[in-house]
């Protein structure tokens, strides 16, 4: 008994030590971000410093287009979301219920999309969207975006529509309804967790996004905040107050939405190729 | 505020733009699926969408005798597929899938076709405003491909050394994104108490914006202020001697980028591989290892016998898919190098290629690089796949 309560003792250190390294980083963040201004840089590694204030987050605010920078990664990415979920929730089903001529070759294409390598699209759709001069728009970042994520929604709607019986929807069809009524009815109200972890998952992909975003966008007041973090911590050492604080504000939801469905993401991650 | 105004105006016009397109595609494509029997209705159907389709090509200046004779085709192709294909059938899969694959075939397929297209010509800066307003590129056949071994993409590195830095970047990744994961998932599977709490703080790396996540640890690896070398500094403060031994403050970012990197890129990648492995190790049941207990095995010879076979068909999908994030990574070693003058020490081929398309401006020279990267990649999956199929028949057999 001795042995196993040592035993348990060094697993908890270990793994103490482990989070430890794991949540370091945030903790300094969240140590610059509060630091006062005249000595956001310094070696001081106490987590709340001397002389603890707000004035980060007040000059943040004031004094560069934060918000503004929110407001446009929120258009951007709630509107790809709303694309891309609804696109892949009628594909879903068409792909969960029915048997027809060549559904086998559109999953796996729909597969291997996902091995064309997302980095490598980004100059032809940069060319495109100058084409239609759509340079440092809305529109042409949500044009960028909007499929990207579809394949992999279409892939976690389909698994979940799987798990749902078929004799609801024939109820409903004996009731006198067609496939468009039951899907409508009875399978998407059924499937909102399903249709709520899609839209999470295109909305952090996007709103975490930079490389297009970088290409895309150049005036300042059009950047997403993901842009906006990097021009903050790339041009002046002095701006590292603000770069913390606009990194706290960011990072806290993301990482409450994150905790909340990372459970469905891996399940839909390891879904696919478990089950084969 | 006017152009927040106006830049909404644009995003509810295109939402506005996609339903009007898709409910027509939709009638479309059911007037044809539908009355494919029925010949007067049929016809009827044909002719107002041809007469539609003249008018929106005027619309959109498209009209031209090459556009309506594309049309015409696709007309024959899609009657003789609608006979074909629907007879006595339910056409409503084809219905629902449309929109999806036309979106992916507008945004992933035409852009990859297009990249191909684009490595056979010679864009450039100097001949971009020529093809924006005429939509002419000069040809060149395979120059740019020779190109991409003799040229480098950037200053200084050639393909090829890429090429090792990148197997090299990608070996590396992955071989501590699994053991690292793998120790973690076994400590928690042993735990009694607590688990959810270290389980929620050990992905917190893979929780945050990568953006963030990335910056803030370049922070870390600052000369002066980072928190690296202050502790280098401190320990050397408190114990003298390791000087002597020549240990001292390391200016990470301008000295060893690459190194930088790939312990940035450790660290983010290890909790996704100890979710998926924790997830592997609870699936495994308990009675496996009662009865290696009972024949007098080893901890060690039990995770040799089963647990390494048990976990791997959750294992190797993870590590494919892993393989193939970590080989096309361009964040990382973007946001670490990616400034005016930051160092191209630590680029692998993607972001290379990010930078010689976008620092550079090379477009054609870029695209070449793109196909040749996707083959590689290309070559890889084909030859993990098979990696699996050997060893699921193996296993059949056994």
């Amino acid at each position: 008994m001795k042995r196993e309560t040592a035993k348990q003792i060094l697993i908890h250190l270990a793994l103490i030590s482990a989070a430890i390294i794991c949540v370091y980083p945030l903790s300094r963040i969240f140590t610059v971000s509060i630091r006062p201004g005249d000595r956001v840089i310094s070696t001081d590694l106490a987590l709340i410093p001397d002389g603890a204030t707000f004035l980060s987050y007040m000059k943040l605010l004031k004094e560069t287009y934060f918000l503004r920078w929110l407001f446009n990664s929120l258009v951007i990415t709630v509107t790809t979301s709303m694309i891309g979920v609804s696109l892949a929730s009628t594909a879903a089903y068409a792909f969960s219920r029915f048997n027809f001529f060549g559904k086998k070759s559109a999953m796996i294409m729909l597969l291997s999309t996902q091995m064309i390598p997302a980095g490598m699209l980004i100059l032809p759709l940069f060319l495109m969207i100058m084409k239609m001069n759509l340079m440092n728009t809305y529109l042409g970042m949500i044009i960028a975006y909007s499929v990207s994520s579809l394949p992999f929604s279409i892939w976690i709607l389909k698994g979940y529509y799987d798990t749902i019986p078929k004799s609801l929807e024939e109820a409903a069809m004996v009731d006198g309804t067609g496939y468009v009524g039951a899907f409508w009815r009875v399978i998407l109200p059924l499937s909102a967790p399903a249709l709520s972890i899609a839209f999470l998952f295109n909305f952090t992909s996007a709103w975490n996004e930079y490389l297009v975003a970088r290409v895309v966008l150049f005036s300042s007041k059009q950047y997403t905040w993901t842009l906006g973090l990097f021009e903050l911590q790339g041009q002046f050492i002095t701006q590292w107050g603000m770069f913390a604080a606009g990194s706290m504000l960011v990072t806290i939801p993301v990482l409450l939405v994150f905790l909340y469905s990372s459970k469905w993401l891996v399940s839909g991650l390891t879904l696919g190729s478990v089950k084969g | 505020m006017n152009d927040i105004i106006f830049s909404l105006l644009q995003v509810f016009g295109f939402v506005a733009l996609i339903a009007v397109s898709v409910g027509i595609i939709e009638l479309y494509l059911w007037s044809h699926f539908r009355y494919h029997d029925k010949n007067s209705i049929f016809f009827t159907s044909v002719f107002s969408f041809t007469f539609l389709a003249l008018l929106f090509m005027n619309i959109g200046g498209l009209l031209s005798i090459k556009n309506f004779v594309i049309f015409m085709f696709w007309e024959i192709f899609l009657i003789y597929t609608s006979k074909k294909l629907i007879k006595g059938k339910n056409y409503l899969p084809y219905l629902l899938a449309a929109p999806a694959f036309l979106g992916l075939l507008a945004l992933l397929l035409y852009p990859f076709l297009f990249q191909i297209y684009l490595s056979f010509h010679d864009l450039k800066l100097t001949t971009i405003m020529q093809w924006k307003q005429l939509g002419t590129i000069p040809f060149v056949g395979l120059k740019q491909y020779i190109s991409v071994f003799t040229v480098p993409p950037l200053a200084e590195a050639g393909f090829f050394k890429l090429l090792f830095r990148t197997l090299l970047w990608t070996f590396v990744n992955i071989f501590f994104h699994v053991l690292g994961g793998f120790i973690l998932a076994l400590l928690l599977s042993e735990l009694k108490i607590f688990r959810g709490i270290y389980r929620t703080l050990l992905v917190v790396p893979w929780a945050m914006p990568q953006v963030v996540a990335v910056l803030a640890l370049r922070g870390e690896f600052h000369s002066q202020y980072g928190f690296i070398n202050v502790m280098i500094k401190k320990a050397i403060e408190s114990f003298p001697w390791l000087a002597s031994i020549g240990v001292g403050p390391v200016n990470w970012l301008s000295d060893y980028p690459l190194l930088t990197c790939i312990l940035i890129n450790v660290w983010l990648g290890i909790p996704f591989m100890t979710v998926i492995i924790l997830g592997g190790l609870q699936s495994i049941s308990k009675s496996y290892y009662d009865a290696a207990s009972i024949d007098g095995a080893t901890y060690f010879q039990k995770l040799k016998y089963i647990t390494l076979p048990l976990i791997k068909p959750v294992l190797m999908p993870a590590v494919t898919l892993g393989t193939v994030w970590t080989f096309n990574n361009i964040n990382v070693i973007y946001l670490v190098t990616g400034q005016s003058g930051g160092t191209e020490q630590a680029d692998i081929l993607v972001s290379a290629l990010y930078k010689a398309a976008f620092t550079y401006n090379r477009y054609s020279y870029s695209a070449a690089f793109a196909m040749v990267i996707f083959l590689i990649l290309f070559m890889i999956s084909i030859s993990y796949s098979k990696m699996f199929e050997e060893k699921n028949t193996d296993k059949g057999a056994a």
